[in-house]
Parts: C-alpha cells; structure tokens; sequence
C-alpha cells in the first residue's frame, strides 16, 4: 500500500468511489456484522431485565421493575464476592501459564533444527486443544483422585523416604480434587496441558516473520544461542505478545466456564465457582433471571473498563494498540 | 375449529368400543414428549405405539433429558417452547411456578371421564393434588394402588450393605447405627480386598446436587421418622411442630459416628467429590460394601451387578435406628410409609399444547384395564400368558423385560412411566405389574437371592420392614414445593452441602468445635426454613382432614 501511494499521483478519491472500490471487502464483512449485530447487539436488550424481578410468563414488558436491588443484593452476598475473586485469581494464574508456557515452548521449538522432531512435538501439544473439555476433565478426575495416577507415585516416593529413613510417617494422599486451595492451580495446569500447543502457533507464526539476518548478524557479533533468543527472538515476537495481552486482558473476567462448572463439588465451590457459572447457576437452574443479568451486566463493563485500561497502557508503552 | 373438534371427540366417545373408526374419525396429530430424565428412543416400529397411534391416531416425539435437569427446564422456561407433555422429572414445581402447565381439573369429570375421576378422586387424593389455587396440573404417575399395595422390596430410604457382608455376619442383619458400622469394619479388617484385589470402600455417600439425600437425609430416620425431607414433624400432637434436624444434637451423633469412621479409612474422601455417574460405576464394580440411598436411585448399579452375575455384591436394604446408649431410649423404626403419592411427578399438559382435551382422554383410555394390561404385561400370546386365570410369563418374556434393546422394539415404557397408571392388584387378583405377580417375583428370583433369602429367613426383603406403618396426613414432607424460598433454601442447602464433608474428614479432636459453628452458620437459614415448613406442613393437613 505504502509503496503504491508514492508511486501514483495523488487523487481524492469520493466516498461512492471507495465503496465501489472495495465491494468485495464490503460485501465480505457483512456477514460478521450481521452475527455481531445478532449476537452481541440485539442480546443488549435483555440487559433491562437486570433492573426487573423478572418471570418469563410475565415477559420482558409486564415484569416488575425493582431499580438496582439485583446489584445491591448481588454486592451484598459474601457469595459474589467470592466469585470475583476466583474469576479474577484463575484468569489471571490462566494467563500468566498460558502466556509463559506457549512462549517458552514456541522459543524452544524455533531453536530444533530437525523439521521432523519438531512436527511432532507441535501436533501432540496441540491436538488435545480439539479434546471436549468434558473428556478432559474425566480424565483429570482419575489421574488426580486419592488413588489414581499421581497419587500413586507420591506415595512410591514416600515408601522410598521412609525406607531410607527420611520420612517416619506416610501422610494422607493429597486430595487433589476436594482441597479448596489446589483448585485454581489445578485448573491452570489443566488448561496448559490443553492449550500450551494451540497457543505456540501464533508465536511460532510471528518468529518465522523475523529476518533471519538479525540472527546472522547476531552470531557474528559473538552472540550464543541464548544471547539471540534474547534479543532477537524475543523482541520479534514483542508486538504479537502485546496484542494478545490486550486482548486477553479484556478478557478477564472470562476466566472460563466449561472446566470450572465440570469440576465443581460442594468442597471446592468457594474456590471454583466463577461469575460464569454463577450466572448459570442463579439465572437458569434457580430462575433468578434479574441476579443473573445483573451479573452478567456487571462483568461486560468491568471487561469493557479493562480492555480500554490495557489498550491505553500500551500506547502508552509505544506498542501498537488495538482500538 | 374448537367446536368442531369437541364435536369430533363427542363423536370419538361414543364410539370408544370400536378403536378402528376412531383413528379415522381423529385427524391425526404429533405430540412432543420431554421427560426429566434420561431415556432410549423407541424403535420406529415399536408394536405398542404402532397400536397407539392405530388406535388414538397420536405419535410421538420424545425428548430425554441430557445434562443437567434444572438447568434444561430453565432453559426451556425462558426460551417460552414448550413439549406437549411435559415431564419435569425432579424438578416439576419449577414448571408449576412457572405457569407452564395447565389446570386439568376443569377437563375431569365423573361422566366424561371416569377412570381419570376414580383414580385421582377416590380416598379423597384430590385433596393433596390440588396447588394453593386449587389447580391440578400433574396427575402423580407412582404410588396410586388398587386393592393395596404390593411391595416385595421398598423402593423408598434403607441403609444398604452388600448381601455378602450380611453373609460374613452368619446372617444377622444389623438394626442400629452401631451394629452396622461395627459389621463393615468386621468385614474389612477381614477382607481388605476384593478377589481381583481392589480396596473395599466401607461405606459411600453420594452428596452431589439434589441426589445429597444421601448425606443430609440419615438423621431423621435415625430416629424413627419417615422421609420428611430436611425436617422431623411431630405427629403426637395436633400441632404438627416440625423442626428441622441438621442443627439439633442428634444430627451431631450420626456425623460424629462418621467422622470416627472416616478416620478408621471405613469412608473415603472421593465420595465427597464424587458425581452421580461415578457413585454409579463404583456401586457396580461391587467394591461399596454399603451406603444410604433410595432403591430407585442406583438401579443401574443392580441391574449391572446382576448382569455380571455378581449377585453377592447386590444390596441388601435395612432399617437402622440409634441404639439406646444414643440417650433416646428405644426407637420403632419408621422407614416404608404406607402407599405415598409420587405427587407433582408425571406428566403435564403445556399450555401450548394445541388439543389439551384429547391429551386428558388419552390418559383416560390409557387408564383403562385394557390398556394398562397392554402398557405394563404386554399382548397376551406374545408378552405374557394367561393361566388359570393367572397371568404369567416364561423366562425368556421375563428376561425380554431387563433386555432394553427388546424394550425399545416392544414397550411404550417413556410414556407408561410417566402416565397415570394402575398398580397394586387387579379386581381378579393379578398384580398390575408383572414384577409384583407373586409367581413371577419368586419364579424369577436367581439361586443365590433364593438361598440368600432362604437363610436370612424372609420372604421377601421387604420383610426386614415395619411395612404396616400408615401415612401422616399431610404426606410426605419432602414433597412440598420450596420455591417460595428458593434462595434460602439454597443457603440451607449449600451450607450442609459444604459443612457436613468437612466435619466427616475432620480430625477428631476439632470436631466438636466445627460442630458449634456449623450449627451457628445454619440456624438462620434453619429457622427460615423450619417456619416455612410448619406452616405448609399445617396447610396440608388441614386439606387432608377437611376442616
């Protein structure tokens, strides 16, 4: 584009002229706008039921408007506070191993020179991201019950301590599925295990953009192999790694719902349940459908308060911002 | 239109004696079905609702259950579609709250309808059927018995044990809290492990969702009431003062006896994290040796041990009371409650459903002895045989009746199950149910339940029980819809849900102390709750004695 603007004589070109220009382009988004619209717009109206007690055999227009006593009472219940906490503490946990784990993987994999090694790696970290979650949490429900997998070669370890008489006692198997303070780390290792190759692909994506001249002219300079991870690798993929911060970052309070509300158990639920499930639960299972909006409602504008926040901090920074 | 179809059914009634005509008479109609729970489709041309759909000119396009039920039935409600009839399963009161069914008592009538009439208004039934504003929306498809009850086995709340432990104990079956525990831990210090040389587990609680009945439901039958739900109603006077139990200082004796247990390694901790599918597969690997539950709650369980004959491993129920150094001195038993209606269970007409009258006089046909013969026995010649007047089945019939893949092709189960239907005995003396036929119950029985029984020296199982016990007269107490408190009710519930696991899994020593605040924790929501009770317990027994 640059290129071609220096090269023809400069025209103002009309709005008709644009848009006949770019019919293609036009006719191709409309099909997102329309799902945006659909999907994301048009639900904006039942936002309203926030501010009603409202029962669907009333309907949206007969119900009784009760003013922000949804909010009141949702900020009053030590309950939604939890949630808040837990949302924001496994989001957070989630996008720093995401992050950490899917770079550290993509700087490993850009280092192999042999292509074969290297596929495969890449196809099996990534093929359990197309797992259901379902078949995921089953199976992190056997490996980590009292007595499945892990529990079996803590306790190999122990037997070996305390034949070598560093250990007197053997402890109880560590319940790993019914201790509140394991949740969160649990379902963040959990979630690496599913998305860690899933999440290298745009990173390897963005390495392979970068110049391999930078890398010449670093070796010739004297640097090892971790001197040009570092200052070349790294700072090629610095802007890719602030977009998608941005973007998660508006993403907070999504910290997911699918994993949570699977491994859930009367045991867990002050650690696990998220404002997600939390509208699950109180909107469609106990009908309370204007706490749940209420809820709902509350977490778009925390995120929307988020994305801006994050967007202004890297223009800040001299990054590309996203909006 | 509307007349004309009245005219059509008139027309429809009259000739009722000649089923061919009718189908030509009744334009033909689709019904949607959901039912609450999980289900297998019917085969295309599965007999009986071929004969249906000949005979009434209705087909039918099920929906089961998959997931979870509130969250189905929430969705359902908001969304506004709605199945013809629906089956709201465990959950039916959200439907009635929500105004989703109709009122199908103006459709009932002694003239139009009698069977329908007979079966809901005789022993004065309408009387515990009817909401607050005197409309019937689910006709109960359990517990309404013609000429008495027949119940070999109760279906309802038992300790159980695995018929083998029962065994190791020469026979003796326990009957106080003590005696069983003391008989688990017998039996595993004796047996460790199973013949593949898995781990028994001594005892399981199944405490996920609704299914928690199994962890918070003990105490009151502990003490020798019936499933009242959370509460204990008093019956020794005309008050009716009812309390809940969690908070009081005989709930604390069962979750300390537990929690000694836990510590003994007799309960383990996966049973508090347990869903309802692995409480299941655990039950059927036959490595449980005991629980508290409900029979119909892990049928699948049975009917897989059976099949792998593993018939030692089966359970057996029992009636456990405190015994009396607890300080109550002595406990009658009161688990099996006379004949309960399985009120707000069943089906319930939508109000989009289009033809709500030719809904009704479906279930009053069904609800002939023809037609029930049909439903529960099958075509005679085919399904089952007649005798001497009696009905009978040889074994393959009664083998065809656990064959799910046969029941597909050959019964209308989805729709008998939650229908209005006839059970205990007919006027001739037959069962109802072929499984309640005397002859078949025991022509059937495999050779170790024989031998079993033969030893323990009981007919049947349900002979362990005090099955002459009479209903109160507001029923079941576990039966009265919470919704009005729904959020206190779900503090109540939650704070047992969290509480009672961690006082089982705690060490000894801090148990006392966790019990002072949990019961500091729940009395709010207790005294919410017990107030809610009452007044509902009270409601219903002015409705049962009219006055």
């Amino acid at each position: 584009m640059t290129v071609n603007a220096r090269i023809l004589p400069k025209r103002k070109k009309s709005l008709w002229n644009i848009i006949v220009q770019q019919k293609w382009l036009i006719i191709m988004s409309v099909p997102v706008l329309l799902y945006v619209l659909l999907f994301n717009y048009a639900p904006m109206w039942g936002w309203i039921t926030a501010f009603q007690d409202y029962k669907p055999k009333d309907g949206l227009m007969n119900s009784d408007w009760v003013g922000i006593k949804n909010f009141s009472w949702l900020f009053s219940r030590p309950e939604f506070l939890d949630v808040l906490r837990n949302t924001l503490a496994m989001s957070i946990i989630n996008l720093v191993f995401g992050t950490v784990s899917a770079i550290v993987l993509a700087v490993l994999l850009n280092e192999v020179t042999k292509t074969g090694f290297k596929r495969v790696v890449q196809t099996v970290t990534y093929l359990p991201h197309f797992l259901s979650m379902v078949i995921v949490v089953s199976m992190a429900q056997n490996i980590f019950s009292s007595n499945g997998v892990i529990n079996d070669f803590i306790g190999k370890i122990q037997d070996l301590l305390i034949k070598i008489g560093l250990m007197e006692n053997k402890p109880m198997p560590v319940f790993w599925l019914g201790e509140k303070k394991i949740f969160w780390w649990l379902q963040g290792v959990i979630n690496v295990w599913k998305e860690v190759g899933w999440g290298t692909i745009i990173y390897i994506s963005a390495m392979t953009s970068i110049d391999p001249c930078l890398y010449e002219a670093a070796s010739i300079d004297g640097a090892g192999r971790f001197k040009r991870i570092l200052h070349v690798t790294l700072p090629g993929i610095k802007s890719t790694f602030v977009i998608l911060l941005i973007m998660n970052i508006g993403h907070l309070l999504e910290a997911g719902f699918e994993i949570q509300y699977l491994m859930e158990n009367s045991q867990v639920q002050d650690y696990s349940r998220t404002i997600d499930v939390f509208v699950m639960h109180y909107g469609i299972s106990k009908m309370q459908y204007g706490i749940a909006s209420a809820a709902g409602m509350f977490k778009s504008v925390v995120a929307i308060i988020l994305l801006f926040g994050a967007n202004f901090i890297a223009s800040k920074l001299g990054e590309d911002s996203l909006i | 239109m509307k007349k004309t179809l009245a005219l059509l059914l008139a027309v429809a009634m009259m000739l009722a004696l000649v089923p061919a005509v009718l189908a030509e008479d009744l334009e033909p109609i689709t019904v949607t079905v959901f039912r609450g729970d999980p289900g297998d489709q019917p085969t295309e041309d599965n007999k009986i609702y071929k004969l249906i759909e000949e005979e009434f000119g209705i087909k039918f396009e099920f929906e089961f259950l998959a997931g979870d039920l509130d969250e189905t039935l929430g969705l359902k409600i908001a969304g506004g579609v709605y199945p013809d009839l629906f089956d709201g399963g465990n959950s039916a009161e959200m439907l009635e709250n929500a105004d989703v069914l109709i009122d199908m008592l103006p459709y009932i009538s002694e003239e139009k309808t009698p069977n329908l009439y007979k079966h809901i208004y005789t022993e004065n039934r309408i009387a515990q059927l009817l909401d607050d504003d005197g409309h019937l929306h689910i006709i109960p498809n359990y517990g309404i018995n013609y000429n008495g009850q027949v119940q070999n086995a109760p279906s309802g709340p038992q300790f159980f044990l695995q018929k083998q432990v029962i065994e190791f104990n020469d026979y003796v079956v326990p009957t106080t809290l003590n005696e069983y525990f003391d008989l688990i831990e017998r039996f595993i210090a004796a047996n460790p492990v199973n013949a593949d040389g898995t781990p028994y587990t001594g005892f399981a609680i199944l405490c996920e969702d609704w299914r928690h009945f199994c962890l918070i439901n003990p105490v009151q039958h502990l003490m020798g009431r019936p499933n009242d739900g959370e509460v204990i109603v008093d019956v020794n006077t005309d008050a009716y003062t009812t309390t809940t139990f969690i908070n009081q200082p005989y709930a604390k004796d069962y979750y300390k006896k537990l929690n000694e247990e836990f510590n003994k390694g007799i309960i383990s901790r996966d049973t508090f994290v347990m869903n309802y599918d692995q409480y299941i597969a655990a039950l059927s690997n036959g490595t449980v040796l005991g629980m508290f539950d409900q029979a119909w709650d892990f049928g699948g369980a049975t009917a897989a041990l059976n099949d792998a004959g593993m018939y030692a491993n089966t359970f057996i129920g029992m009636p456990l009371v405190y015994d009396e150094s607890y300080g109550y001195g002595v406990i009658e038993e009161h688990y099996v409650n006379g004949t309960v209606m399985n009120k707000d269970r069943g089906f319930g007409i939508s109000v989009t459903c289009e033809d709500p009258e030719r809904m009704i006089m479906f279930f009053e046909e069904l609800l002939s002895d023809r037609w029930q013969i049909i439903l529960q026995w099958g075509i005679e010649g085919e399904d089952y045989y007649v005798e001497n007047g009696r009905f009978l089945m040889t074994d393959e019939q009664y083998a065809n009746l656990n064959n799910s893949e046969w029941k597909r092709a050959n019964k209308a189960n989805t729709i008998w199950e939650s229908c209005p239907k006839k059970q205990g005995l007919m006027d001739d003396g037959n069962a109802w149910a072929p499984g309640d036929q005397a002859e078949i119950y025991f022509g059937q029985m495999n050779a170790y339940d024989i031998d079993f029984y033969a030893k323990l020296g009981v007919r049947v199982p349900g002979d362990l029980f005090d099955m002459t016990l009479e209903l109160a007269p507001y029923g079941e107490a576990w039966q009265i819809d919470k919704t009005p408190i729904e959020i206190d009710y779900e503090d109540f519930n939650n704070i047992q849900d969290k509480r009672l696991p961690e006082l089982i899994m705690a060490a000894p020593a801090d148990f006392d102390a966790l019990w002072d605040a949990f019961v500091e924790e729940i009395n709010p929501s207790c005294e919410v709750y017990s107030a809610f009770m009452q007044a509902e317990v009270l409601k219903l027994v002015e409705q049962a004695l009219g006055n």
